[in-house]
């Protein structure tokens, strides 16, 4: 794990929110109360999943194990993300148990194999990590003070002088998704202030440096109105080049990574808008007969599948009509709340039923 | 046949444990006590479960059928009783069993940790916008608590209600995570943006949350949790008249700057055309001496967020300033310096501005 820059420590997790596979056994987690991005070595010891082979995976009553096994009853059981292994296949939970002064963050790992539920201790674990801010610790003094030579202080002039300025506020930062392509980690983020669409992106190994790249991304309804609004969640896909992203104002929009670059306003292009009352909660690709799909979860909406190709072809919304934008199959399969890539036949849902259970069922992706 | 096993508290490692004994030498602990640590956490195992009254009147776990995980923990074996610490705190006010047998063919014995001490403390300390009046097109909504809270009620416990009382749906925008300050002591609240952008299918189908001329209230309900687990002592509720929309930039032009006497410590007074967000006004706007940098001070916000004000620390001396503002500071319906909240692309007083900052320059006098 040098090569990733990891060393061995224990890291002081305060918060556990998305999180994502990187190259090997590296673990991106998201400490959204320190506003913090941490790359952990999960070591998972399982045998590699056999090449070839696949297998569903499926644990009912995911809510009341975890509760047992975390000592706790299950509202007392937030899981925050859900990530499956890419080369052992294990499912991997974040997962706040308990509340307030109790709250306590917890990895969960779930042996594919056997379903069994152990704690990724962090005691001792090979990581790093890195602040998605410039800003103070909130600790720190300084954060009363709006004017000074902090790392992302921007400079300005007049009168001869030089004054640089810092924004000590993006520490109020949330993480709202993460995925990792190709050498970078991409950071979607939300402040608690400000209303702006934030996306990072982080070249991994960290540097320890501020070298990530932060964008605006606007997006364009009907030709007429222009806005910026944070990302809530987002898949990339062909290989990483494309991204779709859905906001909190909940049209899905395109944009290709290439577009995004420094001291750019990147400006996406909607595809697909869900209506009133709807938020989109997950995504993921998959592959079928060598074409490439999008599954998204809604709070409202069935599960829906898009085809990448159609994303690519459909022109800007610019009218109003119904339905909105790219054609999209709805997919009998209620309340899936997280998604995630299971192996190249399955996709692995995070399910919560209308009795309040929650479940980890695989759908296979030949008959979606 | 000894006495009958029995379960306690014991405070061991820091934490509340459960301590699984059998009153006596010749109790039933006995056969458990050369158990292997494995073989413990088979016959002994604990759950986390919700107890209810059976037909004796006994207090009994509500399930365990499918509860086939036992809560993650250690067997601590002494000479006459085992110590279950777990790995996870017990949480006050939950009850425990220990299935003795295990799982299938287990006699449940159970307790419950007594719920935290003291009682509901907690207020609501503030909720902004503080002005009496909000555009149709707001934005954002701020709750402040006089102490730390717990996560996970703002859905169901935080709410806009119309003129009748009756909570208006689909409002405001429920997140998860939850936008807490790193205290855990302001709750930024959202109003669903998809229904205020012009354009967006939400807005077309479902229209504004507020109505213009018509009042409404933000309502937090006493049902919501500190960071103790404490409902809060009371609820709180705010009342607004809705205005017309607001989107046009913040433009510093606009301000009323009110220059303070020279040699005095004086407020510098900067009045706005309109409500400005109140946490950004924290930290968007200082006063700099154009000869010689940052002036320290002390920052006061009033009159419904139209009013900032700003105490120095030394007097002020008779030389230009200058008060600069970072273009990321909105008003209450999400439009900056720098850009309108949904920009009307037609319309080029619209376009937004690129400078990193802007300044109004005063004088005191």
């Amino acid at each position: 794990m040098a090569e990733h820059g990891l060393q061995v420590g224990t890291p002081e997790l305060v918060s556990v929110g998305s999180i994502a596979f990187g190259p090997d056994d590296v673990l991106f987690v998201a400490d959204t109360t320190r506003a913090t991005v941490l790359a952990i070595d999960v070591a998972d010891e399982s045998a590699d999943a056999e090449a070839g082979t696949s297998n569903a995976f499926d644990l009912d009553d995911l809510g009341a194990k975890l509760a047992a096994f975390l000592g706790c009853a299950d509202d007392d059981v937030a899981v925050r993300d859900l990530a499956v292994h890419p080369r052992t296949g294990n499912v991997y939970l974040s997962v706040m148990r308990g509340r307030g002064d109790e709250a306590i963050p917890v990895l969960v790992r779930i042996d594919r194999r056997n379903a069994e539920l152990s704690e990724l201790s962090l005691t001792d674990v090979a990581f790093s990590e890195l602040e998605i801010t410039s800003a103070p610790a909130h600790d720190d003094e300084r954060t009363d003070v709006q004017l000074g030579h902090g790392p992302d202080a921007e400079k300005f002039e007049f009168n001869g002088i030089s004054i640089f300025l810092t924004r000590p506020h993006i520490r109020s930062a949330t993480v709202t998704d993460m995925a990792y392509v190709d050498g970078e980690l991409i950071v979607a983020g939300m402040s608690n202030e400000e209303f702006s669409s934030t996306l990072r992106r982080i070249p991994f190994p960290f540097t320890g440096e501020h070298a990530d790249t932060q964008l605006e991304i606007f997006h364009v309804s009907h030709g007429m109105w222009e806005t910026a609004s944070p990302i809530r969640t987002f898949v990339p896909y062909q290989n990483g080049a494309s991204i779709l992203a859905s906001y909190t104002c909940t049209p899905l929009v395109q944009f290709t990574l290439d577009a995004i670059k420094p001291n750019t306003i990147a400006k996406g292009h909607t595809v697909a808008e869900f209506g009133f009352g709807n938020q989109p909660l997950d995504m993921v690709s998959f592959h079928k007969d060598g074409e490439e799909y999008l599954l998204v979860a809604h709070s409202r909406h069935p599960l829906t599948k898009v085809a990448c190709r159609d994303i690519d072809v459909q022109p800007a919304l610019t009218e109003p009509h119904e339905p909105e934008g790219v054609p999209r199959d709805e997919l009998d399969v209620p309340g899936v709340v997280k998604l995630a890539s299971l192996d190249d036949a399955h996709v692995l849902t995070l399910q919560r039923d209308d009795a309040g259970g929650r479940h980890l069922r695989s759908l296979k992706t030949a008959s979606l | 046949m000894g006495a009958p096993l029995e379960l306690a508290w014991v405070e061991d490692h820091g934490r509340a444990c459960v301590r699984i004994s059998g009153g006596d030498s010749n109790g039933a602990i006995t056969e458990y006590l050369a158990m292997a640590t494995s073989e413990l956490a088979r016959t002994l195992p604990v759950f986390a479960t919700e107890l209810v009254d059976d037909d004796a009147g006994r207090r009994v776990p509500a399930v365990l059928a499918n509860q086939l995980q036992a809560t993650a923990g250690e067997y601590h074996a002494d000479d006459d009783g085992i110590t279950f610490v777990p790995r996870f705190p017990f949480l006050a006010g939950r009850s425990y069993s220990v299935l003795v047998g295990g799982l299938g063919a287990g006699t449940a014995l159970s307790i419950e940790l007594p719920a935290a001490a003291g009682g509901p403390t907690t207020t609501v300390a503030s909720v902004h916008p503080s002005d009496g009046s909000v555009p149709r097109n707001l934005l954002r909504c701020y709750v402040g608590f006089s102490a730390p809270m717990s996560e996970g009620d703002a859905a169901r416990c935080v709410h806009l209600v119309d003129a009748s009382g009756d909570v208006i749906a689909g409002a405001l925008l429920e997140m998860d995570p939850e936008l807490w300050d790193p205290d855990r002591r302001r709750l930024t609240v959202l109003l669903d943006p998809g229904r205020i952008k012009r354009g967006l299918a939400p807005h077309r189908e479902a229209g504004y949350p507020l109505q213009e001329g018509e009042r409404f209230a933000l309502v937090v309900d006493g049902g919501m949790r500190d960071a103790r687990g404490h409902p809060l002592a009371e609820g709180a509720r705010r009342d607004y008249d809705v205005g017309p929309d607001v989107r046009r930039r913040v433009d510093p032009k606009d301000w009323q700057v009110t220059s303070p006497r020279t040699g005095t410590r004086m407020p510098l007074v900067v009045g706005f055309d309109r409500s400005l967000d109140r946490a950004l006004l924290d930290h968007c706007l200082a006063v700099v001496r154009g000869d010689s940098g940052v002036v320290r001070g002390t920052i006061g916000v009033r009159s419904g967020e139209r009013t900032w004000t700003f105490v120095p620390d030394a007097p002020w001396a008779g030389v230009d300033h200058h008060l600069v503002v970072d273009p990321i500071l909105e008003d209450v319906c999400g439009n900056s310096v720098r850009r309108v909240f949904d920009r009307e692309l037609a319309d080029r007083e619209q376009d937004p501005v690129t400078s990193t900052v802007v300044t109004r320059e005063f004088r005191p006098v």
